[in-house]
Parts: structure tokens; C-alpha cells; sequence
């Protein structure tokens, strides 16, 4: 077996800085799938795009990325292109962003096939036809007119995994390409390109930093921190027996469906939030009507904790900003500690003594932290408002409260920018703390975080749930997540409810089909699936 | 169970029908739409055109007769002449509806009427201000692309020429043109128009240049931060990583992607290329609206001055119409309101 990709002892950096990758050595065989695990800034997408001589501006290189015998580092700019033309391909994360948004589908799939290959525009719109058909796409001659906008994200990925493969590449390399995407959606995706894999006997190197989805397509894995490879090996001995301290927190963060730890739901207690009836629908410009949440009902009990799953689109967080007045509902009851919230916005005196009861941590705090606002005073800002404190009261109660959710006092004057994503997420957190509330929503409040960061912030709300006996509403696309936190769960799917109850009963016998779709979407281990009839 | 199932596409049968059909009356009503905004924005430009000429001090009858003093007989019979004794909006409506018939008005000055000297002025003052628009498109995309592709050096020069050029007033580059090319060179002409064709053009060029150096600037400086804003889009990537040529690469994901903010910033500087056309036309003895203009607005010749401006609105509403028309032919996701960027 010949070696497709080779990379050997390659470091990256920039002038005067620390390498961001590390003698990194690494291999793919023909018709070989690997997976590079890392998180985030471990230097994953740097290594990939190396693979095609893609390097970012300015940077110094040492080493060898060898394709086929071509090495990316020396070779000449004809050569680069005749490697990306015809023997290596490259999926990225994000579809909407990669696809050019003015021009049609067609157009990006012929682009290179008529500029490169010189066929003519009939040729070229047959072979794309073609290959739309083969990766799973109806009505592909009607899509070729469409635009980007137009199509769904998963719909979109296909496109972007038929381009790739138009040229019939030997190495197919993948960037995240489901992390922008629903879980039914990537697992759709992940079953192509395991079976376009197969089928074409391609190499591939497989970017993620979803250490299930990795086990799911690939046999061999490399782990990468910082720019440097920790563990390598068979895909099954590295997560079931991994040597080194990184790769086994990194297992063990791995969110899975834990059924047996979960706690008892509360019974006792008046409903603290009750919501019965509950639609939302917006008006288009044109005329259009979207149901975004339609006839919802459910209870939660002082003390609770409920899980809203679903995909996007499903009303999830139309559901949850109607529990924080961020929205209006258009019909139904909501009430929150017996108060019925009026059908109208709230006044600012309104939300005010709303926001006392219940506060939001929102899913990015790269957004969600003002810029220009240091952490401590940001808290502190928070307590004087709700509780009445003087400033310097208030400041000693920020201290104190950032330093429960492991933010040390030598953070207090940092402004968010200075903060990594899992610290200004216990900022968020703090801040939302910070009013005392009784319910906490939080609104896919992990999504944008680190595993390994992800299960910090978990434990601590965990921990802070058990403490102060909050309420808690979370909202997620991820099961597992919601299988380790509450009690109770509620699967939404187009604007409905489909399912509720029990956290447990629901895991191990979902009642909708679409709950079990969601359960099934799951990545599986290569080692724990079926054989794969193609 | 194969991955057809979840794939999902448009749905044929009544439905894509329908889809069809809304797809065809979108763009009509989006036109439409926009047209009557356009004759709206006219309609209340007319008012404030006509009306603002009674802000303005002096009886234009009275500036007729040249300061002599004239018999009271003689001051009635030239303002009733001139139509300047009926009430305001009478002669609102007087003058509407004569410009809907072709009809401006007679000038007090000229003692002709007011279309025709427009008319005599108008083909110098187009000329030049297209060949201007040339200059501007040529020049200032040409500027704005090399200084975007060539970071370091290249872009720093060019950005400090461009802010230079930006800076320097109409009138200080045209004899800075002038010293150079005719009296330096003696290369191009520095007065009059010329007759037809190239001699035009000939005569043209050094005016045309002096008044577009300021546009070349701003439309430079917005295709170079338009096209750095587009070169980082994952989209441009994804082009080279599929082994397309630099140059495809910019032109079609780049440049293309970049037209819709230099299509906006160049419409609105059409106005400015009017107005600041008078300075020009001046300084190089064209005879041209804009020198017109200042002239009637010295002589209180209301008739020119009402028309050359509802010209100018008119000229601007209609480009920058046009460039909302353009714009969702040139990124499909305005038509479909979903437009994020």
C-alpha cells in the first residue's frame, strides 16, 4: 500500500511567535479513512489545508506534506494547482459560507469542469447533473439553476461533496463538514461520505473535533493539542484505551446518552412555569405566515430541570425567548409564579421585575459579553441593579460570585476579548447568577464550546443547580448533553411538541418516530455498527 | 435505507407551479415598486425646487430692468408677462404642467426659452461627465484592485495617493493638469470644446480628469476594502482549493462579489459629478450647465435655475433607481429578502 499523504515532522508558525504546529507527522494510506481529532486552535484545519499548499499569510514552514510524492512546500504554483485540480479534494465546515452566494449552484459545480477541463457548458451541466444524482440529490437539472440561499444546509453540503468529488480525487480531505449541520442531517451525510469513501477506495482525512463522529467513519485516528500529535493509533485502542492524560479527558468530555445517573424528576411543588397553548407565528413581507411554535403546554416545577431538544427550525429558542418576554406570543398562556405574562411587549418596569425571576445565558459569549465592559464590572453592574447594592458592595459580591464559577479575582478588570470562550461563558453565566434568579434558560448554552471546556461549564451548572435549587430550561440539539442535566425533556420538531416526559423513560423508549430518528442520528462506533450495506 | 431519503428538493407538481408564478410577479411588483418611488422622489423635489426660489431675497422682474427705475406700468406688464402675479401654487401648477408638456418656461436673461438653452449647454456638460465616469470606473477599479491584491508595499502607495488625490479640490487640480499637460506637455488643450468626435474627446480629457480625481479616490478606496472584505470569505478558498487560476478567482468570486458596494457609493456620487462639473467647466471655458447655472443664480434667471436643478435631482434619482434595479441581478439574495452580508 502506497502512501497518499504523507506529512513529516511539519511545523507552521508565524516570525517571532510560537509555532502553531509542532513537527507534526502523519499518514494516509490509499483508500484509508483518518480522523485528526483536536479542538479548537489545536491546528487541525492548518494541517489540512497544508495537504493542498494552502498556507496562511505570511507564515514560515518547515518540513515535508507530501501528496502522491509532491511536496506542497517546494513545489511550484502549476504543480499546486494540478494537485487540487485533479488528485486531491477538499469538503469544508460551513456550506453557505463556502459556496459563493450570487452565483447558482450549477455554476460552482461546472466552474472548474468548463475553466480547467474544457468542456463545454453541456458536458460540463451533464457530469454535474450526474454526480448531484449520485450524492443524494432529487430533481438535480432543477437545483443547477438555483442559488445557494435556496437550498437547505444539509442540501447544500452535498453540493459542496459533489464538487469534490467531480474530479474524482485519490485524497478527499474534510474540514467539520456536519458542524454547521443537524444531527439527522450530518448522520445523512456522514453514511455518503462513508460510502463514496468505500466505493471510490479514496484516502481521506477526516477533521473533527466529535470524537464519536470520528469513530463512526474512520479506522485510524490522530489526536492533536496545540499543534502537536498526542496519541495516534487504531481508532478503537484510542478510545477505549487511550495512553495519554490528554486523549482520556478528552474521552471521557465526550458527551454520551447516560440513562442511569439521572436524577428523579421533582414531583412535589406548584409549577413554577406553566405554558399552555402557546403559538408564535410570523409574518413575511410577502404575506407568508411561518409557525415558528405552534399550540406548546408544558409545567415545570420549582426545582426542575427540563430539556427542549431539537433541530434547528424547530422552535426551540422561539420557545425559550418567549419564557425570558424576548418575544410575544401570538396566542396561549404562559405563567410564571402565577403571574400570567400579558399578550403584549412588556414595559421596561415590567421586565425589570421579570428579569429578577428568570435570566438567559445565550449560546455564543463571544457575542453575548459587551466588548468594552470589564467581566467584574459587568457582574457587579447586574447586582447593584437587582439587588439594590452599593458599588462597592456590589464589587465584592462580583468577586465572590466569579470566583464560585472559577473566574479568579486577577480576572476581574479583563475585558472579554482577554478571555477564552469557557471563561466568558461563566462570565455569562455569572452575570445571568448574578440576579438570583429562579429559572435559568439556557439557550444552547454549551454549542459553541470545547468538549473538554463544555463539560466544565456542565458540571458547574450542575453543581450550581444542586446548590441553589435553580430551575433550570435548557435548549440544545444535543441528547446527551440534555441526558447528563435534566430530568425532564421535551422534543420539539417543526414548531411542535412531539414528545415529553421523563428524561429516561424517553432515551430508552422513544414513542415518536422522530425522537427515534434523533436517538438513531447519533454517531455509532465503527466497531459497534452493523456492516455497512452500500 | 439510502441517502436519497433525507435529501430534500423543491416538491414538483402544484406546488412548484405556484412557486412559478410568485417567482415571476416578484420582480415585476419589486420594479414597479421602485418606479413609483422614483416619480415620488421627483414630485417633492419639484416643490422644493420651485418653492425655495421664494426664499431667496429679490424680485427677479426688478433685476430685469437692470436697476434703472421703472415706471410702475412698465414693472406690472413684465411681471404679468412672466406669469409672477398669480398665486404661488398657481404658478406651481403652471410650471408642472408645462415641463410635463416639454415646456420650461421662458428665461428672464435669455429671453428665450428655457429649453432651449439648456439644450444647447446639456450635450457638453453629459459629455463630459461621462467621460468623467469613465475615467472614475477605469482608474478607480484599476487603483482599487491592484492595491487590494498587492498587500505591503503596493497597497500602502497606492492608499496614500489616493488619500492625497482625494484631498486636492477640483479647481487646484485642474491648473495643476493644466501646467502640466498644456503648458508643460503641450499634450492636450486647456480651453474650449472642441468640435465633434475625437477633437471632443481630446478637448475633454484634462477636464474630465480634473473633475473625476476626487471619485477616482472614494471609488478605489471602496473597491479595495470591498475586495478585502470578500478575499476572506471561506467561498474565495474554497475557488483556489479547487485549483482555479488567481485570475479566475478574483474575477469571479472576488471582483463580483465586491461589485454591489461600488454600485451603491458610485450612484451616489453622480450628484456630486453634476454640481461639481459647474467649477470645472468654468476654470476650462466650457459652456455647460454648471457654469450656467452659476451664472443664473447670479442673474436671478429662476426659469434656468428651477430647471437645471430638477435636471440634476433628476439625473441622480434615475441612476441611483437604476442601481437598485441592478442590484438583486447582482446578488440574487435582495430578491429574495434573505440578503445577509
Amino acid at each position: 500500500m502506497s502512501q497518499l499523504l504523507q506529512i513529516e515532522n511539519f511545523t507552521l508558525g508565524f516570525p517571532g511567535r510560537p509555532p502553531l504546529l509542532d513537527s507534526v507527522s502523519l499518514h494516509v494510506n490509499d483508500g484509508e479513512a483518518v480522523a485528526l481529532v483536536g479542538e479548537s486552535g489545536s491546528g487541525k484545519s492548518l494541517t489540512t489545508r497544508a495537504a493542498l499548499g494552502l498556507f496562511p499569510g505570511g507564515s514560515q514552514s518547515s518540513g515535508i506534506v507530501s501528496v502522491q510524492g509532491l511536496d506542497t512546500l517546494t513545489a511550484s504554483k502549476q504543480r499546486l494547482m494540478e494537485l487540487r485540480r485533479r488528485r486531491a479534494s477538499m469538503i469544508f465546515q460551513d456550506p453557505r459560507a463556502g459556496i459563493n452566494p450570487v452565483r447558482t449552484v450549477g455554476d460552482f459545480l461546472t466552474e472548474t469542469l468548463v475553466r480547467l477541463d474544457g468542456l463545454s457548458r453541456a458536458e460540463a451541466t451533464e457530469r454535474a447533473v450526474t454526480q448531484l444524482d449520485q450524492v443524494g440529490l432529487r430533481h438535480a437539472k432543477e437545483l443547477m439553476d438555483q442559488h445557494p440561499h435556496q437550498l437547505s444546509g444539509g442540501m447544500l453540503q452535498r453540493v459542496m461533496i459533489a464538487a469534490a468529488l467531480l474530479n474524482s480525487p485519490d485524497l478527499l480531505l474534510c474540514d467539520e463538514p456536519t458542524t454547521a449541520l443537524d444531527v439527522t442531517t450530518q448522520a445523512g451525510i456522514v453514511r455518503l461520505l462513508r460510502e463514496e469513501q468505500q466505493s471510490r477506495g479514496m484516502g481521506m482525512l477526516f477533521i473533527t473535533h466529535d470524537l464519536n463522529l470520528a469513530a463512526s467513519l474512520c479506522e485510524r485516528v490522530y489526536v492533536l493539542r496545540r499543534g502537536e500529535v498526542v496519541e495516534q493509533g487504531q481508532t478503537q485502542t484510542v478510545f477505549l484505551t487511550p495512553q495519554q492524560d490528554y486523549t482520556r479527558q478528552l474521552v471521557e468530555a465526550t458527551p454520551v446518552i447516560e440513562v442511569g445517573g439521572l436524577a428523579t424528576p421533582v414531583v412535589a411543588g406548584s409549577p413554577l412555569l406553566k405554558v399552555s397553548g402557546l403559538s408564535k407565528t410570523y409574518q413575511l413581507p410577502r404575506g407568508e405566515i411561518i409557525t415558528a411554535l405552534d399550540d406548546a403546554g408544558f409545567a415545570l416545577p420549582e426545582g426542575g430541570s427540563l430539556g427542549i431538544v431539537g433541530e434547528s427550525g424547530s422552535g426551540k429558542s422561539t420557545l425559550a425567548r418567549l419564557v425570558v418576554a424576548l418575544e410575544t406570543a401570538t396566542s396561549g398562556e404562559l405563567t410564571l409564579r402565577d403571574v400570567r405574562r400579558p399578550r403584549r411587549p412588556l414595559k421596561a418596569s415590567e421586565r425589570k421585575v421579570l428579569a429578577k425571576d428568570v435570566q438567559i445565558v445565550f449560546q455564543d459569549p463571544y457575542l453575548s459579553l459587551d466588548p468594552r465592559i470589564p467581566v467584574g464590572n459587568a457582574v457587579a453592574d447586574v447586582f447593584r441593579l437587582h439587588q439594590k447594592q452599593g458599588r462597592k458592595e456590589a464589587k465584592d459580591s462580583a468577586r465572590v460570585l466569579l470566583g464560585r464559577v472559577g473566574i479568579g479575582a486577577e480576572r476581574f478588570d479583563a475585558r472579554p476579548r482577554a478571555l477564552s470562550g469557557g471563561q466568558r461563558q461563566r462570565v455569562a453565566l455569572a452575570k445571568a447568577l448574578a440576579a438570583r434568579p429562579r429559572l435559568l434558560v439556557l439557550d444552547e448554552a454549551t454549542s459553541a464550546l470545547d468538549v473538554s471546556v463544555q463539560a466544565q461549564v456542565l458540571e458547574l451548572v450542575e453543581e450550581l443547580r444542586d446548590q441553589l435549587g435553580l430551575t433550570i430550561l435548557f435548549v440544545t440539539h444535543d441528547l446527551a448533553v440534555v441526558s447528563r442535566l435534566c430530568s425532564e425533556l421535551l422534543v420539539m420538531h417543526e414548531g411542535r411538541i412531539v414528545e415529553q416526559g421523563p428524561t429516561a423513560r424517553i432515551l430508552e423508549d422513544p414513542g415518536d418516530d422522530y425522537t427515534r430518528n434523533l436517538i438513531a442520528s447519533r454517531p455509532r462506533p465503527l466497531w459497534d455498527a452493523e456492516p455497512v450495506t452500500a | 435505507m439510502t441517502a436519497t431519503d433525507y435529501a430534500q428538493a423543491p416538491t414538483p407538481g402544484v406546488s412548484a407551479r405556484k412557486r412559478e408564478k410568485r417567482r415571476a410577479v416578484r420582480p415585476a411588483v419589486y420594479i414597479v415598486k421602485k418606479l413609483l418611488a422614483l416619480l415620488l422622489t421627483l414630485f417633492v423635489a419639484s416643490l422644493a425646487v420651485f418653492f425655495s426660489r421664494f426664499l431667496v431675497p429679490g424680485d427677479p422682474a426688478r433685476f430685469l430692468l437692470r436697476g434703472r427705475s421703472p415706471k410702475p406700468e412698465a414693472l406690472e406688464e413684465i411681471t404679468r408677462q412672466f406669469g409672477l402675479d398669480q398665486p404661488a401654487w398657481e404658478q406651481y401648477l403652471n410650471w408642472l404642467s408645462g415641463i410635463l408638456r416639454g415646456d420650461w418656461g421662458r428665461s428672464l436673461t435669455y429671453r428665450q426659452d428655457v429649453s432651449d438653452v439648456l439644450l444647447g449647454r446639456l450635450p457638453t456638460t453629459l459629455q463630459l461627465v461621462a467621460l468623467a465616469a469613465v475615467f472614475i470606473t477605469v482608474l478607480g477599479l484599476f487603483a482599487g484592485i491592484v492595491a487590494s491584491l498587492n498587500k505591503g508595499f503596493g497597497d500602502r502607495f497606492i492608499l496614500i495617493t489616493l488619500t492625497a488625490a482625494g484631498a486636492v479640490p477640483p479647481f487646484v487640480a485642474a491648473i495643476a493638469l493644466v501646467a502640466l499637460f498644456s503648458v508643460g506637455l503641450g499634450w492636450f488643450p486647456s480651453f474650449g470644446s472642441g468640435d465633434g468626435g475625437w477633437d471632443r474627446i481630446w478637448h475633454l480629457t484634462l477636464p474630465a480628469l480634473a473633475l473625476g480625481i476626487t471619485y477616482i479616490a472614494m471609488v478605489a478606496r471602496v473597491t479595495r476594502s470591498s475586495m478585502n472584505e470578500q478575499l476572506l470569505r471561506e467561498h474565495v478558498e474554497v475557488a483556489t482549493s479547487r485549483g482555479l487560476a488567481r485570475g479566475s478567482v478574483v474575477a469571479r468570486h472576488v471582483l463580483r462579489n465586491a461589485l454591489g458596494p461600488i454600485l451603491t457609493v458610485s450612484g451616489v456620487l453622480v450628484a456630486g459629478l453634476l454640481v461639481s462639473s459647474a467649477i470645472i467647466e468654468r476654470t476650462f471655458g466650457l459652456s455647460g450647465i454648471g457654469q450656467l447655472l452659476v451664472q443664473s443664480i447670479d442673474r436671478l434667471d429662476f426659469g434656468v435655475v428651477q430647471a437645471i436643478v430638477m435636471v440634476v435631482v433628476a439625473a441622480f434619482v434615475l441612476v441611483n433607481t437604476v442601481v437598485d434595479l441592478v442590484q438583486p441581478l447582482i446578488d440574487p439574495r435582495i430578491a429574495a429578502g434573505t440578503e445577509s452580508r
